[in-house]
Formats: structure tokens, sequence, C-alpha cells
């Protein structure tokens, strides 16, 4: 484990930027400026191009405002300054269990993260805060050379692939928090699967905030070369503080032609996380991308998972979920380009509303004047429980092609009385039908996730709905 | 403050975050581009009042000029409402109808622009109970346009109201802020082949229990014309019923954008509104873009939705058409006049529609050549 002093020694002059914690062998004081930015990528020991990627992404992060929509109110309450942006528990990222410090591996434990492996999985990655402290892949995949790795390893061990896709898809200056993330990321998962290797069982990361006023910036990177596929599946979770943290990751999907790339998550922060994500992939000929979005807490979510149809016959999906419950607003949606012709794509949107929380949709799907014979479609299902709570639906839809079949319809609706009152006359209790009803309305969701996602999911939405009659 | 300082204090406001200006800034609707200038009228709005049929008009109904009181509009664009309100300062009428004011007749309003800039408002003092149908035609050849329409419709009115805009040329800027009473019912249609660039922002509030809309739309967009529509509807109060039927065939170089945004406040119970798109794109440089809003803040309603869907003409139903002796051209033309008619032909009476008909064949003749 690194003392503080080699900490220190890394990091140069920079004397007052981090202090020792209790957990944590690197904590960098709060607060985001240029030497914070090099000071990270010096203490990953990155190469010269990442650095001025990163002190790039920083200066327009500076220069760019906030932006003019959504939830205006909450994005003014984030205070970047009181922010940690580095923060490192663990000196390494291990890859046997009983190697990881054993205050995070209790933490993980109770998350189910190593049992879950044995039983599910063909990898897993496991971030603590800044850093992945754990990781590990299928032996038989790395012979087939899938590369699975943590972010920055992989940007270690293979510069070249990094470089040649790192901001290719979400370019730092596409909006101020891909800047922010650009310019302070760490961590996230690298995934390179070769040539018509299909990955059977999903891979998975699990990313945990467990200081106070952190921000958490992995960044993910996904290609899937020709004729491969694979299901990444993350989820994310972290402890109820009085004061907010920041997540605001980067996903970078490349999915070449005939391809095929499932990411699905399930997001579960506490009340106080600000999740401000830009998650977008690039579909190549006849490559498939699909997106399976389950938001279930944090305080404001702006995530918009997004696909550009770049290659002829390639598919997009999205499918998500929101429950927003007291003081939440869930801003999620979902945004598709068709760019070539004889691309399909489906978006299918499901969000709860209760105790006062506020669910919205907000979509953009657009077809160009070159892509002929495109078809999508957009459904958006939105269920209000009680008098206090609010549900939006902002979809944008430009069509530039005369060729192209588009639909989308929404309604927002309460809770049927009839389904209430047939599944009490069966038995249950009006709590129980209730929880019933509202697990019914998110089934196209659930059946798209592995099966202890969907289980938990389940539990998950059965605790949120425990008190809501009376 | 005048309206002139109103303008002034907000004219830099306007974001395209607000779909309101996502697509048509309001410098390419301002008459001189430059946001700050509040020019001076060409030359005054020709205005008449007539039986559609020409005979005389019912008893009960009068248009006038008067000095309006300055109220304080809800809901409504602050910007391109002070503007127009800042340029219509000596072009203000009231449409009056008396308590019960009926006509079996449907009325015709002309407002005829043919000078370079020309600005009218109009408020509608609508008397409960009141029975009527109304087509404002607003033509000429004006280089700019604007209409301003604010008002209340009377408690348990029933009126059939009409815009067609079917300028040669030029700029139309069209606001609607239009409140409906208890048990009022209104069906307002805009019927559009007109203007080179249309911006409209039509607002509509049910203020009171049981008021119930139709809004609908028949757009014929050509050559390089440039439509957008932005409709607002707002369910203030329970009980109320809304729906929007927007219908828009887009061919040429043409572009026709269409933003709804419903709302539902909460307290608003029994709350039954929707909002449909559909676009029909004729020509591969045209274009059709649609955002349709909700936000719903009552968990007891009856149902809110909306739908937008853009597509081609449909190649079954022309291929039958041709099958039973129609040429290509002529199949699609009726095809195109088939879209445009299901609003159409909700809204006014049988002799109504068939006056609105004539005029939209006429406009898709004009097309065809």
């Amino acid at each position: 484990m690194k003392t503080s002093q080699e900490a220190r020694d890394a990091v140069g002059d920079y004397k007052s930027g981090w202090h020792d914690t209790e957990n944590s062998t690197i904590r960098f004081d709060s607060g985001l400026s240029e030497k914070v930015v090099r000071d990270i990528s010096k203490i990953k020991n990155e190469p010269e191009w990442m650095t001025e990627v990163r002190v790039k992404a920083y200066r327009h992060f500076a220069e760019r405002k906030m932006p003019t929509w959504g939830n205006m109110s909450m994005l003014e309450q984030i205070d970047f300054e009181e922010v940690c942006y580095y923060l490192r528990s663990s000196s390494a990222t291990e890859n046997d269990w009983d190697e990881v410090p054993e205050e995070i591996r209790n933490t993980f434990e109770r998350l189910g993260i190593p049992e879950a492996e044995q039983k599910w999985l063909s990898g897993v990655t496991a971030q603590y805060e800044s850093e992945a402290v754990y990781h590990s892949i299928r032996e038989d995949l790395v012979a087939q050379g899938v590369i699975f790795l943590d972010m920055d390893s992989g940007l270690r061990e293979y510069p070249e692939i990094v470089k040649k896709w790192f901001c290719s898809v979400v370019p730092y200056s596409d909006n101020k928090f891909s800047a922010l993330n650009t310019a302070v990321w760490s961590g996230g998962s690298f995934i390179y699967v070769p040539k018509g290797v299909h990955v059977e069982m999903p891979v998975q990361a699990y990313f945990r905030i467990n200081a106070k006023n952190m921000g958490q910036f992995e960044r993910t990177l996904i290609i899937a070369d020709e004729g491969s596929s694979i299901h990444y599946v993350e989820g994310c979770t972290a402890p109820t503080y009085s004061t907010d943290s920041l997540h605001s990751a980067v996903v970078e999907l490349v999915a070449l032609p005939g391809s095929h790339i499932r990411y699905s998550t399930v997001q579960n922060w506490s009340a106080n996380v600000y999740n401000l994500v830009t998650k977008r992939g690039i579909a190549h000929e006849n490559a498939k991308i699909e997106w399976v979005d389950g938001n279930i807490g944090s305080k404001l979510t702006m995530k918009y998972p997004s696909v550009i149809l770049k290659g002829e016959g390639s598919h997009a999906e999205v499918i998500s979920v929101a429950y927003s419950g007291s003081g939440q607003h869930q801003d999620a949606g979902a945004k598709i380009h068709h760019l070539a012709s004889n691309t399909t794509s489906k978006i299918l949107s499901k969000s709860i509303s209760k105790d006062g929380g506020r669910g919205s949709y907000r979509g953009m799907v657009t077809v160009s004047p070159k892509a002929n014979n495109c078809k999508l479609n957009v459904v958006c299902d939105a269920l209000i429980l009680d008098d206090e709570s609010r549900s939006d639906t902002y979809p944008t839809m430009e069509v530039a092609n005369p060729t192209a079949r588009c639909e989308h319809e929404a309604s927002v609706s309460k809770v049927s009385d009839d389904q209430l009152f047939y599944l009490m006359s069966r038995g249950h209790t009006e709590e129980e039908a209730l929880a019933l009803i509202v697990n019914g309305f998110f089934e196209p969701f659930t059946r798209e996730l592995p099966m202890e996602y969907a289980v938990e999911l389940n539990k998950l939405m059965a605790l949120e709905m425990e008190g809501s009659i009376g | 403050m005048n309206a002139i300082n109103r303008y002034k204090e907000v004219s830099g406001t306007t974001d395209k975050a607000d779909h309101l200006w996502r697509y048509t800034p309001w410098k390419k609707v301002h008459p001189t581009g430059d946001i700050k200038i509040v020019p001076e009228i060409d030359k005054e709005v020709k205005l008449r009042l007539i039986n559609l049929d020409e005979t005389d008009l019912a008893e009960g109904i009068s248009l006038q000029k008067e000095n309006v009181l300055e109220e304080k509009l809800e809901d409504i664009d602050p910007v391109a409402t002070s503007f127009m309100k800042a340029v219509s300062e000596k072009s203000r009428w009231v449409l009056r109808t008396k308590r019960k004011f009926t006509s079996e007749v449907p009325l015709l309003l002309e407002i005829e622009a043919n000078s370079g800039f020309n600005s009218l408002e109009l408020v509608l003092d609508i008397g409960e109970m009141s029975e009527f149908e109304i087509v404002t035609l607003i033509k000429g050849e004006s280089d700019w346009t604007g209409f301003l329409r604010t008002g209340r419709i009377g408690d348990g009115s029933n009126i059939n109201d009409i815009t067609v805009c079917l300028q040669k040329k030029g700029v139309l800027l069209r606001l609607d802020s239009i409140a409906l009473g208890r048990d009022a019912n209104m069906n307002t249609g805009t019927v559009s082949s007109g203007s080179e660039r249309t911006k409209a922002d039509l607002r509509y509030r049910m203020a009171e229990n049981g008021s119930h809309l139709q809004v609908l739309g028949s757009i014929l967009s050509r050559d390089n014309m440039y439509l957008d529509y932005h409709i607002e509807i707002k369910h203030d109060a329970p009980e109320t019923f809304s729906r929007l039927d927007w219908h828009a065939a887009c061919g040429g170089k043409s572009r026709t954008i269409g933003t709804g945004m419903l709302k539902v406040a909460k307290g608003s119970t029994g709350t039954d509104a929707a909002q449909n798109f559909h676009n029909l794109l004729l020509s591969k440089d045209a274009e059709a873009d649609g955002i349709p809003e909700l936000e719903v803040s009552e968990s007891n309603v009856v149902g809110c939705g909306h739908g937008i869907a853009n597509g081609p003409i449909d190649e079954n139903q022309l291929f039958y058409l041709q099958s039973r002796g129609f040429s290509e051209s002529d199949a699609k033309s009726a095809l195109i006049a088939a879209f445009l008619n299901s609003t159409l032909v909700k809204m006014g009476s049988t002799g109504l529609h068939g006056w609105l008909s004539k005029l939209l064949t006429s406009e898709l003749d004009i097309m065809n050549k």
C-alpha cells in the first residue's frame, strides 16, 4: 500500500491537494483545477497524449455553461468545488478476491458480487471510489483473445487501441459533463472482443461510491469486432449522506460490422447522488446495440443512452425504466440517429412517480436525408401513483427522408382501479396488489435482465412500494 | 411600463433549449432580424366581418377598434407577445358577442395585409352560451404580418373557429392566448398553405370545469415554405377534455414543424387529453420535425397521451387507386387530400367543410402544377 509520502512524491509539489483518511491511501482535497487534472494523470503515470486530452477537456468544462434545459434548479445546486475528484482506497487492482482490502471486500460481499461471479458471469470488475479494486475474467475467454480490463490497465497495456477509440464516440466537447469526465476520469472498463468471438455469459462491473462528497468518473470503452457479441452488466450503489455526491460517467460502445453489444444497467444510487451520465454507441453495418437501463436511485439522473446507426442494416434498442421517489427526478430517455439506410430502432420507456417524485422521458430520434427505408418506434408509458408526483414526456423527432416510417406514442395514467380490485378479490392486500401491478408494468424491462438482476430489481421495487397505501 | 419598454427588457431572452424556439430563433421571425428594433407599422390591416354567404350579420356581434386594457397574459411567451403588443398599439380590435348570440350562417373575418409590415391584435370577448362558426382568413402580399389573438370563450359557449393562412409571401407571426370558460366547447382549426415562413404559438387554457377543446390542423407546405407551429394546451380545472389532431403534408423543399405541449396542473382531476401529430413526407428534400410534450402533475386523470407518426404515402393505397384507373399523380393527389381532409372534416358544419375543401383543393392544384 502506498504511504502518504509516496503519494506526495507521486504528485510532486502538489502539497495540499490530498490527505490521508482512515480508509484511503490517496485523497485529493475537494475542488477542480488544471493542476488537479494533471496530477490525476501523473499519479496514474499516463502517456502525454492522455494528459493533453484531459487538460483540453478541463478547459472546455471550465468554459462551458451548465445546460439550460432539464432540472436547472437541481443542477445549479451542484458545487463543483465541494467534490473530491480522486480517492484511492486500495493500492492496486487485484485479481484474487482474498487480496482485496478487507473492508472493501466486506462491502462487495454484502452486495453479492463474488457469489454472482461464480454463478452467472464471465468476468467482473469492482470499482470502489475512483479505482478498480478487483478484476477477473474467465481463462477460456482470455485464450480466445477477449480483453476485459479496468480502463487504467487498458490504457497501460493497450495504449494504441485506447488512443484509436477514446473520445471517438463521445468527444469531450459533447456536453459539460462529458468534458468533466474526460478531464478527471478514473477506472471503468475496457473491453475488446475479437472477430467472431461470442461471450456467452455476461461480464459485470460494479461501481460503489463510499466516501462523502465523492465524485466518481469512470470511463468505459467497449469494442466488439466483426461478428462478435458481448453482454455487459453494471450495477451502482452508494451510501446515504447528508451531502451530495456526483457520478458522471462516459460510456463509449463501438459495434463493428455484424457485432452485437448489449449494455445493461441497474442504477440504485442513494438519494444524494447526482447521476449525470453520457452513454453512446456507434453501430456499423448490420451491427446491433442494445441499452437496457434501470434507474431507481439518485437525486437527479440525466441519462439518455444513444446509438448512432452509421452502417447499413444496423439496429438499436433502448429499454429503460425509471422509478422516482421523494425528492428524486429521473430525467432519462434515449437518442437514436439513423444515418444509414435500412436501419431500425425501438425505444421502450416506462416510468413510475411516487411520493412527490418526478419522472421525465426526454428522447430524440433523427433520420438523415440519405437514410432510406428506416423504421423506428418509440413507446413511453408512465404511471403516477399519488397527487404529489409528476410525469413529463419530451420526445423529439426529426425526419428528413420521405421513406422513413416513424412512430411515437406516450401515455400517462394512474394505476387501474379494475386491476387493483381484481387482485384484492383474489386475496392480496392493497399494498401487495399495487406491488404486483408495478412489477408487471416493469416486466418488459426485467425480462431482458440476467436472472439475478431481475430478482434484485423486483425486490428493490417491492421495498420502494412499502408504505404506498394509507 | 409601456409595451415597447417591456419588449426591450425581454427581447434577448429566448433560448434554444425552450422547444418553442428550438427550430426557429426569434431573430428569424422578427421583421428586421435585429431583435432590438421595434418597427413602425407601414399601413393598417384591412379588416372585414361578414357572413360567409354575404347575407346580413345576425344581431349581437360586433367588431370594433378599441383601446384594450393592458391585461396580464398567463402562460404565454413574453418575447413574441410583448413585441406584438408593442407593434399593435394602433391596431387593436375587439370581436364581441352578446350573451346567447347565435348565428346560423358561418362568419368570415377577412384580414388583408398588402403593404410591407403589418400587425394586428384581436381580442375575443365571447358572451356566455354563444353559438356560431367563424373563419378567419389571413391573406395578402405583405412582407411581414403579425396576428395576436387573446380572449376568453364565455361559459357554455359552443364555437367553431377556423383560421386559414393563405398569404402569397412573407412572414406570418401568429399568437393565440385563449381561455375557455366553464362548460365552453371550442373547436379550433388551422388550414395553412401560405406565407414563406410561419411561426405560430397557439395556447389554450382550460380555465374552468368542464371545458372542452379540439385543436385541428390541416397543413400543406410546398416549394420552400417553412411552417413552424407550437401548440400548448393547459388543463387548469377538473373534468376538462382536449384533443389535438395535426396533419401536415410536406412537399418540395419545405419544412414543417409541430411542437405540442400538454400541461395538466395539479388539481385538474378527471382530465382527458391527447395530442397526435401526423406528417406525410412527399419529396426527398422535405423535412418534418415534431416534439409532442407532456407535463402531468395530477395522478387522478382519465388519461393523457400523445403520439407522432411520420411516413410516406402508403404504397398499397397508391397501388389500389392506380388499379382503379387513377394516374399516379391523381392517386397521390387524392391520398394527400384524404390525409388533410381527415382533420378538415372535423373543423365545422357540412356547409363550412364544403367551403374549406374547395379552398384546399385549389391549393393542391397549385402544388401539382
